[in-house]
């Protein structure tokens, strides 16, 4: 039939790699920040052992999976869930909402708010978690994009926010 | 002590609808897919959406979903049991299981229709024309409006080869209102459309069969109406406005399936129809008539109507005796403003319609048989006083 075409949409390439390398490095910060940081160690501590929590793209990735482990050491556990058990899946719903995100035009607080995201899991762990992806935020960014990115900027001492800052991207990069 | 909230003694409310707006909304739409269990969607697009990249943007929403769209360009003005059969093929053959209509009243009509058929079989249409002869819920329907649609996309109703249908089943899953999908193809569709939703929400809000949550819709879209319909006159680059204006269209859709049809809607229907004006200037132009005619017979909550027309503080300071007298006023001013600003559009309406005493006969006929609320004898009053620019 004239006017009738069948179309499988490509790919966003670009974009996945751009949000699957900041996931990245934002797991690697948890994991840091939950040695670095006593409110982040705080609301793991809260969580029960052995914890598993993924943030992940709709439909098919990229996925970020931080996990704590029986002595309560938080694990930045890689970007594939399969054979993983999850306990709280957090799950932005396509690709453009995650770029919204994670080039901070939306805070987390904001996507959640506008159900770009959907939680499989408990409540009251997910909330924690969006706490605790706030606090990271303000530790890796310049205040004048943390302030896009998170819902209200604390009012840290110096010591806290640059020392912490320091540790926190030192063990990043090396990965500890 | 008279309520400002109006609760009737019984009424019913109805609207299955969910509404997803903003920006990158048509981005959740394999997500919304998925929760209506659906896989492969068949995309039929308006001739308002054609042409215009319209396409190349929902093609682009479902990049990274893994999911395979049929998309169907060019629905005429007028569409017909062919083309819903030739669609019927398509659905059936490439195992289709939902469908999204993109654009105006064309589209919308023909994607219901179409979903009346896939539910069934094609020779169900014609059978399921009336009221509420539909009766069972359809296959996953998903409307993505343009600034061409007037809302009636969202209603229960549809006109499809001559005949009308309204059932609640005709009512989409979903509709996906986003910025990219609302820039305006000229100026007179848009101030049109605009009126179309300004009297359905209007006389949902002061008609008979008014109710708190039809008034919760209405209310919204009048605001959102009176607020913004100047600024996209102005700037068709306002993307806020636009949004505002599709979102008033919904939600006037959603609030008028729920009440009978008001005088001005079945005036200004049958007049456009008949002297092929758009309908929107025809019902905007009758409406403060239809209101000021409703007025002096009283109990119509027309003073009611001045909050969402003019806000709190103008309605506050607004006697009550005069609240009704001023809403009128300022339906009348906003028309005048927009014919202003397009150039006298409205105003030549009636000229170029040409409307002898027989022709407003005839409307006036119709519009009764339609189950306009007043006799003959009352539409014929308010097509003159329109007519005579009263």
């Amino acid at each position: 039939m004239r006017n009738f075409k069948e179309v499988t949409p490509g790919k966003k390439s670009l974009k996945k790699c751009y949000v699957a390398a900041m996931m990245w490095f934002m797991g690697r910060a948890i994991q840091a920040s939950a040695a670095v940081d006593k409110s982040v160690r705080k609301e793991f501590v809260d969580m029960p052992d052995e914890f598993t929590f993924a943030l992940s793209v709709m439909p098919k990735g990229p996925h970020m999976i931080i996990a704590k482990d029986q002595r309560g050491f938080v694990r930045y556990s890689g970007w594939d869930p399969e054979g993983k058990k999850i306990d709280l899946y957090m799950k932005i719903k396509n690709i453009e909402a995650a770029v919204l995100i994670f080039t901070f035009q939306e805070s987390t607080v904001v996507a959640t708010a506008r159900d770009r995201l959907v939680v499989d899991g408990e409540v009251a762990h997910a909330c924690a978690i969006v706490r605790i992806l706030d606090v990271v935020e303000v530790y890796l960014l310049p205040k004048i994009i943390a302030k896009l990115a998170v819902k209200r900027y604390p009012d840290w001492s110096f010591r806290r926010k640059y020392l912490g800052r320091v540790l926190i991207y030192i063990r990043c990069i090396f990965g500890f | 002590m008279r309520t400002l909230m109006y609760l009737p003694e019984h009424y019913e409310f109805f609207c299955p609808v969910k509404i997803n707006s903003g920006n990158k909304a048509l981005e959740q739409l394999p997500f919304e897919l998925d929760a209506l269990n659906a896989r492969k969607p068949l995309v039929i697009v308006g001739k308002d959406g054609s042409g215009r990249g319209l396409v190349d943007v929902i093609i682009d929403a479902f990049k990274d979903s893994n999911v395979t769209i049929g998309i169907f360009e060019g629905v005429p003005s007028a569409p017909d049991l062919k083309l819903i059969r030739d669609l019927f093929n398509i659905y059936r053959g490439r195992g289709h299981d939902a469908i999204i209509a993109i654009g105006g009243g064309p589209a919308a009509d023909t994607a219901k229709a179409l979903n009346i058929a896939v539910s069934g079989k094609p020779e169900d249409i014609e059978g399921c024309a009336g009221d509420d002869h539909v009766k069972e819920p359809l296959k996953p329907l998903i409307i993505v409006p343009t600034l061409a649609g007037t809302g009636y996309e969202v209603s229960k109703y549809a006109f499809f080869d001559g005949k009308n249908y309204a059932s609640h089943f005709l009512m989409p899953n979903l509709v996906v209102i986003d910025p990219r999908m609302t820039i305006p193809e000229d100026t007179v569709t848009t101030i049109a459309t605009a009126l179309i939703a300004l009297t359905h929400a209007v006389e949902t809000y002061t008609g008979s069969g008014k109710n708190p949550l039809a008034d919760a819709y209405a209310y919204t879209a009048i605001q959102l109406i009176m607020e913004n319909l100047a600024n996209v006159i102005g700037d068709q680059q306002d993307g806020n406005g636009r949004l505002s204006l599709a979102n008033a269209h919904a939600m006037a859709g959603c609030a008028f399936s729920n009440v009978a049809l008001g005088v001005a809607h079945n005036l200004g229907k049958v007049m456009g129809d008949m002297c092929h004006v758009p309908p929107g200037l025809c019902m905007g132009m009758l409406l403060p008539r239809v209101l000021e005619k409703q007025m002096s017979e009283g109990g119509y909550h027309i003073s009611d109507l001045l909050l969402p027309l003019a806000g709190f503080d103008a309605y506050a300071n607004m006697v009550e005796d005069l609240r009704a007298r001023r809403a009128v006023d300022i339906l009348h001013d906003l028309l005048k403003g927009i014919s202003v600003a397009n150039g006298g559009a409205i105003s030549r309406l009636w000229k170029d319609a040409q409307l002898s005493e027989d022709t407003l006969q005839n409307i006036a006929q119709i519009a009764v048989g339609n189950g306009a609320i007043f006799d003959m004898e009352g539409c014929m009053k308010i097509l003159r006083e329109a007519k005579e620019g009263k």
